[in-house]
C-alpha cells in the first residue's frame, strides 16, 4: 500500500487548547476516505493543513511520497485539490472562475477554453457560465468550486463538507461523481462530512476526529460519557451500556452499526445490551439498509434488505436491539 | 442670485472661450495631481496591503498615526517643506522650492496618509477567504498579491478618487511650495485664491466651477477604466 498522505506527531493548537493531535496516519493511495466527527471536531483545520493552506505548529506531513517542506510547498500545491466548505467566488464570471487555476498554471488560452468548457458540460452548469460569482447561490457557488477544482485533476481531492448546501438533486450528482471516481480509483478523495450514513455509502475508509485525534472508526454510534468499572458499564447520561471489565479512564466508546442485532422480541441470548428502541428512519441502498433507532440515545444499525423484510418494521415500529459487550469499541 | 448667476455664466464663458492661459492652468492642476496621486498610488497600493495582510509589532500605533495624519493641514505639508526646499533649508542646493516637482512632492505628501489608509481599510474589510482560495487554486506569493488587489479594485479605486479630491482641490501646498507663477506653477485653486484677493469673487467662483467639472470628468474616466478592467 502506498499513501496519498502521511501524517507525523502533527500538532495544531488555537487559544492554547490542542485542536489536532495525531501521532501517525496515513491516508491510503486511490482510495475514497470519509472524515466524520462532530462540528468544531477539527475536520476544517485538519483538511486546511493536508492541503497546505495552514501549517500546523508541529509535526511533518508527507504527500504523494514527499515530505512537504518550503521548498517543495508551492508544487505539491499543485497537485492536490481542494474544496472548502463555504467556497470564495473571485469576481469574475464564472468562466473565468473555473478557468482561473489553469491560467495561474499558465496553460495556453485555447487548451484552458476546451477544458473549461468541458468541465462546465460535464457538471451541468452551461446555464451559469456568464454569471458572476456573487450572483449565485450557495449551491451554484459549490458546484462551480468543484468545477474548478475538478478542472485540475488533482491527483488528491479534498472536499470539505461538501454537501452543505447542495440542493437534492445536486447532491445525488456530487455523490455519483464520488463513486465514479472511487470507482475509476483515478485519485485519492478525502472529504468530509457530519453525515454517517452518506460517509459509509461513499467511503471505502471512515475515519473520525476525536478530542484531536484521528481514529480508524466511523462515528457512528459514539458516545460520550464516563465508565463505571464497579457495574462494567459506561454511562451516556441517558442509558448505561456494559462494556465488560476495562481498564483506564474511557470518556468515547462506539459501537460498529454492523454488530448490532435487531428483533421483534427481547432475545434470550448471551449478548449483555438489549435496548428496546423505536425505528426514527430508514434508508435503502444497494445491498444494506440503514436503520435509525431511538433508545434514548440514536443507534444506527446495518441489516440486510432480507433482514429487513423479515423484521416487517418501519418508521415507527418498536424493535429490539442487542449487541455485545466485546463489540463495544474504547476511543478514548 | 446674480452673483450666482454671474459665476456660472463666466464660467461657461470661461471654458467656451478657450483662453489659452485659462486652459494652461487647468492643465497644470490636473498634471500635478495626477502625477502625485500615480506616485502615491504605486508606493501605497502594495505597502497598504501589506500592512493589512501582516502582523507586526507596533501595527496598531502606526494605524493611529496614519488616522492622525488624514487631519494633516495643506498649510503644515507647505510650511515643513518650505524650511526644508527653502535657499537656507537642508536641500535647498536643488532649488525646488517654486517648482511644480515641489508641489508634486507635497501633494505626495499629503495624500499619502489618505491613500494608505484608504486601501489598509479596503483590504481590512476584503474577504479573508480571497488569500486562501489563491493559495488553493495553486497561486504562488506574486500571484496571489494580483488577486488581491483585483478583487478589492473598487476599494483600492476609492482611495484614488478620494486622494484626486484632495489633491486637486488644495491650496496650502500649491501656494507655499509653487508660488502661484503665472505661465508655470499656477494653479486652478492658487488662480481662485488669487482672483478672490483681487476682488473678482465671480471669476473666483467661475473657476471653482470649473475645477469641479474637471474632477467629474477625471472621476467619471477614472471609474470607466476601473470597469474595463474587470
Amino acid at each position: 500500500m502506498s499513501a496519498a498522505i502521511t501524517i507525523k506527531n502533527l500538532s495544531y493548537k488555537y487559544a492554547d487548547e490542542n485542536i489536532i493531535s495525531i501521532d501517525q496516519y496515513e491516508f491510503e493511495d486511490g482510495k475514497s476516505h470519509v472524515l466524520v466527527g462532530p462540528n468544531g471536531s477539527g475536520k476544517t483545520t485538519l483538511l486546511n493543513i493536508m492541503s497546505l493552506l495552514s501549517r500546523p505548529d508541529r509535526g511533518e506531513i508527507a504527500l504523494l511520497g514527499e515530505v512537504v517542506n518550503d521548498d517543495n510547498r508551492l508544487s505539491l500545491r499543485k497537485r492536490i485539490g481542494y474544496v472548502q466548505q463555504r467556497p470564495y467566488l473571485f469576481n469574475m464570471t464564472v468562466f473565468d472562475n473555473i478557468a482561473i487555476g489553469l491560467k495561474l498554471r499558465k496553460i495556453n488560452k485555447q487548451l484552458r477554453k476546451a477544458r473549461t468548457d468541458n468541465i462546465i458540460e460535464q457538471l451541468n452548469i452551461a446555464n451559469l457560465r456568464y454569471k458572476r460569482g456573487h450572483e449565485l447561490s450557495g449551491g451554484e457557488m459549490q458546484k462551480v468550486a468543484l468545477a474548478r477544482t475538478l478542472i485540475l485533476e488533482p491527483e488528491i481531492l479534498m472536499l470539505d463538507e461538501p454537501f452543505t448546501y447542495l440542493d437534492k438533486r445536486f447532491a445525488s450528482e456530487l455523490e455519483n461523481l464520488l463513486c465514479n471516481i472511487r470507482e475509476n480509483r483515478s485519485q485519492t478523495v478525502i472529504f468530509s462530512t457530519h453525515d454517517h450514513l452518506r460517509a459509509h455509502l461513499l467511503g471505502d475508509h471512515v475515519c473520525s476526529l476525536i478530542n484531536s485525534r484521528l481514529i480508524d472508526e466511523s462515528s457512528v454510534n459514539l458516545f460520550h460519557g464516563k465508565y463505571l468499572p464497579d457495574k462494567s458499564v459506561f454511562d451516556t447520561g441517558k442509558i448505561q451500556i456494559n462494556i465488560g471489565e476495562r481498564e483506564g479512564d474511557i470518556n468515547i466508546i462506539a459501537v460498529e452499526p454492523e454488530e448490532i442485532v435487531l428483533s421483534n422480541q427481547s432475545l434470550d441470548s448471551s449478548m449483555r445490551n438489549r435496548f428496546q428502541g423505536y425505528v426514527t428512519g430508514l434508508a435503502s441502498h444497494e445491498d444494506r439498509v440503514d436503520v435509525s433507532i431511538n433508545a434514548a440515545e440514536t443507534f444506527q444499525v446495518m441489516i440486510s434488505k432480507n433482514a429487513l423484510e423479515e423484521l416487517e418494521i418501519d418508521v415507527g415500529s418498536k424493535v429490539w436491539m442487542s449487541f455485545k459487550s466485546s463489540s463495544v469499541k474504547i476511543l478514548n | 442670485m446674480d452673483y450666482f448667476s454671474q459665476a456660472f455664466i463666466s464660467a461657461f464663458k470661461l471654458i467656451l472661450t478657450l483662453d489659452k492661459e485659462l486652459y494652461f492652468v487647468v492643465w497644470t492642476s490636473l498634471k500635478i495631481s495626477l502625477a502625485s496621486v500615480s506616485l502615491t498610488s504605486i508606493l501605497c497600493l502594495p505597502l497598504g496591503i501589506l500592512f493589512s495582510l501582516n502582523r507586526f509589532p507596533g501595527k496598531k500605533s502606526l494605524q493611529n498615526i496614519l488616522n492622525t495624519l488624514m487631519a494633516l493641514p495643506t498649510v503644515v505639508v507647505g510650511l515643513l517643506l518650505f524650511g526644508i526646499l527653502g535657499r537656507q533649508g537642508p536641500l535647498g542646493e536643488l532649488g525646488l522650492l517654486y517648482t511644480q516637482i515641489a508641489m508634486i512632492i507635497g501633494q505626495c505628501l499629503l495624500i499619502f496618509p489618505i491613500v494608505l489608509n484608504l486601501v489598509i481599510a479596503g483590504a481590512n474589510t476584503a474577504d479573508p477567504r480571497i488569500a486562501s482560495t489563491s493559495i488553493v487554486m495553486g497561486a504562488n506569493n506574486f500571484q496571489k498579491n494580483i488577486i488581491f488587489i483585483k478583487e478589492v479594485r473598487f476599494a483600492m479605486m476609492a482611495a484614488i478618487v478620494a486622494a484626486f479630491g484632495r489633491a486637486i482641490g488644495e491650496v496650502g501646498v500649491a501656494m507655499m511650495l509653487g508660488g502661484n507663477i503665472e505661465g508655470y506653477t499656477r494653479t486652478m485653486t492658487t488662480a481662485i485664491a488669487l482672483e478672490t484677493s483681487k476682488g473678482e469673487f465671480e471669476f473666483a467662483l467661475a473657476l471653482g466651477i470649473l475645477l469641479l467639472l474637471v474632477a467629474y470628468i477625471v472621476n467619471v474616466l477614472l471609474e470607466r477604466f476601473n470597469r474595463l478592467n474587470v
